[in-house]
């Protein structure tokens, strides 16, 4: 089904078979017109002054939590799997730093693939709206290229800061390009379209690439993009945000040895789709220079979402909703939920296939099954790391809940991170009904963690596999990064 | 829709298919792209575009390596030897084509190669048959499962598509993993799958080919680590399906029942006797005939006594290129294509160097064509017609029309047109003995006891640093 903007801008002689002179052909738009030419030019040109104290901010408080979750994502079984491949099919090289791993160095393009992967193996980490994981694609590519580059000429803490916005700005602005991206993805796994750019973007911008080669890391970005919507919630969707990061440095450092790509990338070309290719509707616009007046990013505009436990999104309003149940079961005594009083629990959420899984049979299917986690928060109180331990996920009176769910897809319930809300209703064995509903959870965007929430999560993460001398050392190290000559600090704490 | 099975069915046929199956048929033409694919390849290692490639390759180190064609000891991971080796197959658009379109060989072929280095056990040139035959065959059936496969692309480049798939599926195979785990690589791959086709008629465009084959081969390595992805891949919508607009997926039958057939059987490839796309060979065919035509009439070509040139073609945005400005962009031109066999009387590997691109006589034919895409001229390698018309100053004209181009599967290249091609080729980077020895290998390979000795035919160069042409893209 073609969209409508393609049907309208499709050239008329393709459809007649009329003729069409050279001359006409002439017309296509200077190279400094294109939308992709005007990406190029904003990766090269945009400097750590036009950073905003909000953005800064905002940005530090993400590359904290993602460093966490990378941390404690490397003691989980896909990491150590993806690490051990990388080891066993290369030699070490010793340049990039592993998350968690002392003795450990690779390439940087299979750093940033593991701490990628860490990263991702939990579900852990930010999410966006439009709907991404951003910093996962981007902050492994930007620490492995910065240990890459030579001793004398290290980052600055401002500049690593600017290319890890840098990363996030493109993958903001590309899907605003299209409709398909403010929902629920169906198709492909957001953070394999756009991350992989934001990767590439930040890694043009972090090797001071000049706004052509930043236009073609792009283009040669969009040949490693997209991965389908079936290997989330199996143990391959970490490897998408993994690859994400991987690939985009890829595309920076062979853009930067000269390869060339299209240079309409971004563009909207009837009959032959570049970036286009991964939406059913698309329509790029340029991105301004920055100048002097500065550039607004939309990290000012729409903050990120942290997440409180280890699952999808969407698992966050329900189990919310649920642990207020929870606590009107319990009462003051803070005693336990009896799975023999419940009889029916049903649950609103948003029509979305991929994270409805009455019986999740991995703890992959379990990050991502609205009734798993609705259940554990009713019998827990919360969700937490803990809860998707083989242990917990059998516990049979968490099973016995399980079987007595049934869900609905109220139709004012969007499958938008930013519209949608969890609803719970549980009906006791003796007829009493409780509900709870959440229509913002704590960490959401509109309910941002606090600063202290925030470092207890990277405590709590940093500490699984770090001293805390470490751990502190590391929330210093990223709180005072914009003031760094450098970024070594912050390289030398990850493990 | 939730069809079942369809991907369990795929990991058993990767797995339970042998050698027994392998008909004198698919043996005969399997054979064919190997060599093809080899030759192209080898020359391929003299372009830009893979001395970039190669450069970027070698920031990896392995204990593992294998060998980079045409070079004399050269090698890398092997993930990284099928990267190069395939971006080579695809640097000039010189590799085969199949129907429904796509280049099957070189996503298969290189990562085979690399692959077959790390095995304890050297395969034997039958083992590395069947493998590249379960390659070529996974291909053909996922193009099957879609309609929009069946016409010229135009959203995904499909080498990027179904590649990735056919190099796992490869990859599996020659590594011997149970049904189970070739499914997981199937699915794996697919997380790899999906280029735009925007990058074709580029530099990038031969970085598809490669990383298919690497990302395919890298599938099926981890795979076998034990990944998993999703058991359902090619049944589940968000699935494999997410790569075409209409997907309508079947089980593939298994390697016992006696209904098995190999698509090659059936549906032979097209080789290219010009490094182009292959709507260009059409495109050629036609104009040396009509060329031939006007000579008849006047005793000579003379470009001043032209008027207009009118070619109609099918319908193809990305091959329909006035005044292209690199060899990429020649190389994906109706009207460039068209215009050198008329100036020339030829097209061959050297029309496309920057010399040969500027011409200015070239640029003042060009200057007077015109293209024209009739309704009856479907944008398929199956159905499509070229025809070129020339009008002289005079008022005379002069036409031909190709339906079918020598190399088309409808009109296969002989065996010795095939291997002169290869010799060709493979002659610009290795000696004489490395030309006849893989010649020597590849047509004996179902007896060959370890198919390692290729690598050494593929190594042995001439000596020569020679240079393909000065190639660079503005």
């Amino acid at each position: 089904m073609i969209s409508t903007l393609q049907k309208t801008i499709r050239p008329f002689w393709a459809v007649r078979g009329l003729h069409r002179s050279a001359v006409e052909d002439l017309k296509r738009p200077a190279p400094e017109d294109t939308v992709t030419a005007s990406y190029g030019k904003f990766i090269s040109e945009v400097k750590p002054q036009h950073l905003s104290p909000v953005v800064l901010h905002r940005s530090k408080r993400m590359v904290l939590d993602s460093i966490g979750v990378g941390l404690i994502g490397s003691t989980t079984d896909v990491f150590e799997l993806v690490l051990r491949h990388c080891q066993h099919m290369y030699a070490p090289d010793h340049i990039s730093s592993v998350y968690g791993r002392g003795g450990t160095r690779l390439s940087p393009i299979l750093a940033a693939f593991v701490n990628g992967v860490a990263t991702h193996s939990m579900d852990f980490d930010d999410t966006w709206h439009p709907a991404t994981h951003p910093s996962g694609a981007v902050l492994p590519a930007v620490l492995a290229l910065s240990d890459m580059l030579p001793a004398n000429s290290k980052p600055s803490g401002l500049d690593f800061l600017l290319a890890f916005n840098v990363g996030l700005e493109i993958q903001g602005r590309l899907m605003r390009f299209s409709n398909e991206a403010q929902n629920i993805p169906k198709r492909f796994h957001p953070p394999t379209v756009v991350g992989t750019m934001g990767s590439a973007a930040a890694c043009a911008r972090l090797l001071s690439l000049d706004d052509s080669q930043c236009g073609h890391a792009l283009a040669i970005a969009a040949s490693l993009a997209g991965a389908p919507m079936a290997n989330a919630a199996t143990q391959s969707k970490p490897l998408h945000i993994g690859n994400a990061s991987r690939l985009g440095l890829e595309a920076a450092l062979l853009a930067s040895q000269g390869l060339e790509a299209s240079p309409l990338i971004l563009d909207a070309v009837a009959g032959v789709a570049g970036f286009s290719a991964f939406y059913e509707d698309y329509v790029p616009q340029p991105i301004p220079s920055p100048d002097a007046d500065g550039h607004m990013f939309l990290l000012e505009e729409q903050d990120i979402g942290f997440k409180r436990f280890p699952a999808h999104l969407g698992m966050h309003w329900v189990a919310d909703a649920a642990a207020s149940v929870h606590n009107l079961l319990v009462g003051v005594d803070h005693g336990t939920v009896s799975q023999a009083k419940v009889q029916e629990i049903l649950l609103r959420v948003p029509k979305s296939k991929y994270i409805n899984r009455p019986f999740p049979e991995s703890e992959h299917e379990a990050r991502h099954s609205f009734q798993f986690n609705a259940c554990t928060a009713l019998l827990d109180g919360e969700v937490n790391v803990q809860s998707f331990s083989p242990a917990s996920m059998r516990r049979p009176e968490l099973l016995a809940l399980l079987s007595r769910v049934h869900v609905e897809h109220p139709k004012d319930n969007p499958a938008s991170f930013n519209s949608m809300y969890g609803e719970i209703q549980v009906t006791l064995v003796g007829g009493e009904v409780l509900r709870g509903r959440c229509d913002t959870f704590y960490g959401h965007w509109r309910n941002p963690l606090s600063n202290e929430s925030l470092r207890k999560k990277f405590r709590n993460n940093a500490g699984a596999v770090l001293p805390s001398e470490k751990v502190e050392a590391l929330i210093d190290a990223v709180e005072e990064m914009d003031k760094r000559e450098d970024c070594c600090a912050l390289l030398s704490h990850l493990h | 829709m939730l069809r079942k099975g369809i991907t369990g069915s795929f990991g058993a046929a990767i797995h339970g298919l042998n050698t027994p199956q392998l008909t004198d048929g698919v043996i005969n033409r399997s054979k064919r792209m190997m060599l093809d694919t080899l030759g192209v390849g080898l020359i391929g290692t003299r372009t830009d575009v893979f001395k970039k490639a190669l450069a970027y390759s070698k920031l990896f180190r392995s204990d593992e390596m294998s060998r980079v064609w045409g070079q004399t000891e050269l090698s890398l991971p092997p993930p990284y030897a099928a990267f190069v080796n395939g971006i080579a197959v695809h640097s000039m658009d010189f590799d085969d084509t199949w129907h429904p379109a796509t280049h099957p060989s070189g996503a298969v072929l290189p990562a085979l190669l690399a692959l077959a280095k790390t095995l304890p056990r050297p395969p034997s040139g039958l083992d590395l048959l069947l493998a590249f035959n379960v390659g070529i065959e996974v291909q053909g059936r996922l193009m099957r499962f879609s309609r929009e496969a069946y016409s010229i692309p135009e959203r995904f480049h499909p080498p990027s598509v179904v590649g990735v798939m056919g190099s796992a599926a490869a990859s599996a195979k020659l590594l011997g993993l149970s049904p189970a785990q070739c499914a997981h690589a199937l699915a794996i791959a697919a997380s790899s799958a999906g280029a735009p086709l925007a990058n074709a008629a580029t530099q990038t465009k031969p970085l598809h080919v490669g990383n298919a084959a690497r990302r395919g081969l890298e599938a099926a390595q981890l795979a076998r680590m034990g990944l998993e992805g999703n058991p359902d891949i090619l049944d589940v919508s968000g699935g494999f399906g997410v790569y075409y607009k209409d997907y309508g997926p079947s089980a593939m039958e298994g390697s016992s029942s006696t209904d098995f057939r190999w698509i090659l059987e059936d549906q032979d490839v097209a080789f290219k006797r010009i490094p182009a796309h292959l709507g260009m060979h059409w495109a050629v065919d036609a104009a040396l005939a009509a060329r031939a035509k006007l000579v008849a009439a006047v005793g000579n070509f003379d470009l001043g006594r032209v008027r207009k040139v009118t070619l109609r073609v099918p319908p193809s945005k990305y091959v329909n290129c006035a005044f292209p400005a690199t060899e990429h962009q020649a190389r994906h031109s109706f009207q460039f294509n068209a215009s050198s066999a008329l100036l020339d009387n030829k097209v061959t590997v050297s029309s496309f160097s920057r010399a040969h691109v500027d011409r200015p006589a070239l640029k003042e034919l060009l200057s007077k064509v015109q293209v024209e895409t009739p309704g009856d001229n479907p944008p398929s390698f199956d159905q499509m017609y070229c025809e070129v018309e020339i009008e002289t100053a005079q008022g005379q004209s002069h036409a031909a029309r190709c339906d079918t181009f020598y190399g088309h599967w409808r009109k296969p290249l002989s065996q010795e047109d095939l291997v002169e091609k290869f010799s060709v080729n493979a002659s610009s980077v290795l000696c004489t003995e490395g030309v006849e020895g893989v010649i020597d290998v590849v047509g004996n390979i179902e007896s060959v006891r370890e198919c390692s000795i290729l690598n050494a035919y593929l190594s042995m160069t001439s000596g020569e640093e020679e240079q393909l042409y000065s190639t660079r893209s503005m």
